[in-house]
């Protein structure tokens, strides 16, 4: 018998959107709060701990941020911590979560995340502070930047393997198509491979609709432990229970170039390969394809959607881009990958984007996905959150049992 | 004259939500007042221990750093080997590489200083272990880079805004 098993409650997304000149940050948390409480079927009152996701002190010019997020659902003067990995936070805040709770420190906690990416800042500024998350004695002054370093990532896998732009395409094509089946998408769009193949280049290969959103945002998770759902949660009757069953964490050197060759190199996501294993060994998984439902994948650019189908043992290297076009992870095929939109079509509000994940696997696995983006019968899902190019990787994964 | 001297603008903003919520729980916060926020500063931002791989590049100097254990060639150089916690000594490569990895880039970030398109590579530098990052230039047309084609660090004239500008890649 596993000791303090750790489920999943429930949780609450805000409208993702490039622009939500209606609020401010926390307005978009409080909102992803409220929806998370009422579907978790909890008194915030009850909830003891808090989890603050967020990457940026500077996109929103606020440091401390968590104590703002914090009062403002009035957890105060209950225990807070803040997760920060950069674009892994959100995958990272739910492994503290688990982490926490497995350790006894609380039975309840609350997740949130939250970003301020969308038009706070002009698009080269915005690119500028996510550059700042590299490094800045080194590479940022030289032109670096992300949407180059990944260009530089997937430029070496085409060489390598043979993977192709309209592999690449055919990845943002499949993402915003999900997103038009989530009602809280920045990006929903009926996009076709060609569309996406005449889109401003940015970074070659790397077009315009390659990238994933610069969103305005934010995602709520509630997580405690079966004991503490039984006696508190009314969603722990009224639900199916989603446990959550694995995690692991993987890292890399910072600059790729300093990364061994060929493996990771500059083409492949150590981190992720390590933090995957982690979570199969723990879930029980031998055979990640098979034995996983549905999932949500790091797409920080379509390409690395391709590059995580490998790394997270999907596949073996160099298979991903086939397997994307024989549609086993479509809606419908083997492994539907990002049925939420991902961050091409959902959106990408950094903070939120990992717990946002979690939510969508937890709508997945009890069947409340809604029309359109349901993966019929799907008992077991994994979220895959990244941050740099690889740098930090969180994957966790969540089970139905009945 | 405006009282207020940073405001944009006030509007009414529509209920975001609006596809999916019936009522908007928010129809009492829906005027929105806009300000203009401006942020500069200075910093006084020191090198540390890479202060010497900038100092010798004004020489027109490339150096790199060695662990003296594992013999690994660090560069951009470390005081420290990751591998083994042993303080490096400083060597000098001949500043020829191959190409390991590019991108073309038609589009800068914000105070990234470079004329459009201009070429991120990453240069694994004969001697080192690891691979360099920085602009690849003077390349003529774009269709002459190629991934393992030799390369070298040049030197830039003039002035320059930060000393890892000094140097730049070039094809050989
Ligand atoms: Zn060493």
């Amino acid at each position: 018998m596993e000791e303090r098993p750790v489920v999943v409650l429930g949780g609450g997304i805000s409208k993702f959107a490039a622009e939500r000149r209606d609020g401010t940050i926390r307005d978009w948390m409080v909102e992803a709060v409220q929806e998370a409480v009422q579907d978790a079927g909890v008194e915030i009152e009850e909830i003891e701990h808090a989890t603050t996701s967020y990457f940026s002190d500077h996109f929103d010019k606020q440091l401390k941020q968590g104590a703002i997020f914090h009062d403002s659902i009035g957890m105060c003067p209950k225990p807070n911590v803040r997760v920060e990995g950069g674009g892994g936070t959100g995958g990272l805040a739910l492994r503290n979560a688990y982490a926490y709770l497995k350790a006894g420190l609380c039975d309840s906690m609350i997740v949130y995340g939250a970003e301020n990416m969308g038009r706070h800042v002009p698009s080269d500024v915005s690119q500028q502070f996510i550059a700042m998350a590299s490094d800045t004695d080194w590479e940022y002054l030289v032109g670096g930047f992300y949407i180059a370093y990944y260009a530089v990532m997937i430029q070496e896998h085409m060489r390598r393997y043979g993977t192709t732009e309209e592999q690449m395409a055919m990845v943002s094509v499949k993402n915003h198509r999900n997103a038009l089946h989530n009602p809280k998408a920045h990006g929903p769009m009926k996009i076709t491979v060609e569309d996406v193949m005449k889109s401003p280049m940015i970074a070659a290969p790397y077009k315009r609709l390659d990238c994933s959103l610069l969103s305005d945002g934010a995602a709520c998770l509630i997580l405690s432990t079966e004991e503490w759902a039984k006696k508190h949660a009314k969603s722990w009757q009224a639900k199916p229970h989603i446990y959550f069953a694995g995690t692991g964490c993987g890292t890399d050197f910072m600059r790729m170039g300093d990364r061994p060759r060929p493996n990771p190199g500059i083409c492949h996501f150590r981190g992720k390969q390590v933090a995957s294993q982690q979570a199969y060994a723990m879930a029980g998984i031998k055979n990640p394809l098979k034995e996983i439902d549905v999932a949500e994948i790091h797409d920080a650019y379509s390409g690395v959607e391709i590059q995580s189908y490998e790394d997270l043992g999907f596949c073996k290297h160099g298979e991903g881009g086939r397997l994307l076009e024989e549609g086993v992870f479509d809606l419908g095929g083997e492994l539907p990958c990002n049925t939420s939109g991902g961050l091409i079509g959902f959106g990408h509000p950094v903070g939120a984007t990992g717990v946002a994940q979690g939510v969508e696997i937890m709508l997945q696995l009890r069947g409340e996905a809604g029309p359109g983006r349901q993966v019929k019968g799907a008992r077991r899902g994994l979220m895959d959150s990244h941050g740099g190019t690889g740098t930090f990787v969180a994957v966790n994964i969540f089970e139905r049992r009945d | 004259m405006a009282k207020i001297l940073n405001k944009r603008e006030v509007l009414t903003v529509p209920n975001p939500a609006a596809a999916y919520q019936k009522e908007d729980p928010f129809a009492d916060f829906r005027e929105v007042e806009m300000l203009e926020l401006h942020w500069e500063q200075t910093y006084h931002h020191s090198l540390g221990k890479y202060s010497k791989f900038f100092l010798e590049l004004e020489k027109k100097r490339f150096l790199a750093t060695k662990c003296p254990k594992c013999g690994k060639v660090w560069t951009p150089p470390r005081p420290v080997c990751p591998h083994d916690l042993q303080v490096t000594k400083w060597v000098e490569l001949s500043g020829e590489g191959t190409l390991e990895g590019y991108s073309i880039c038609e589009f800068a970030p914000a105070f990234v200083s470079s004329e459009k398109p201009y070429v991120l590579a990453y240069v694994a530098l004969d001697g080192a272990d690891t691979l360099f990052c920085h602009q690849l230039r003077h390349f003529g047309d774009r269709s002459n880079i190629k991934t393992g084609m030799r390369v070298r660090v040049a030197y830039a004239e003039g002035e320059v805004a930060h000393p890892i500008r000094l140097m730049y890649f070039e094809p050989v």
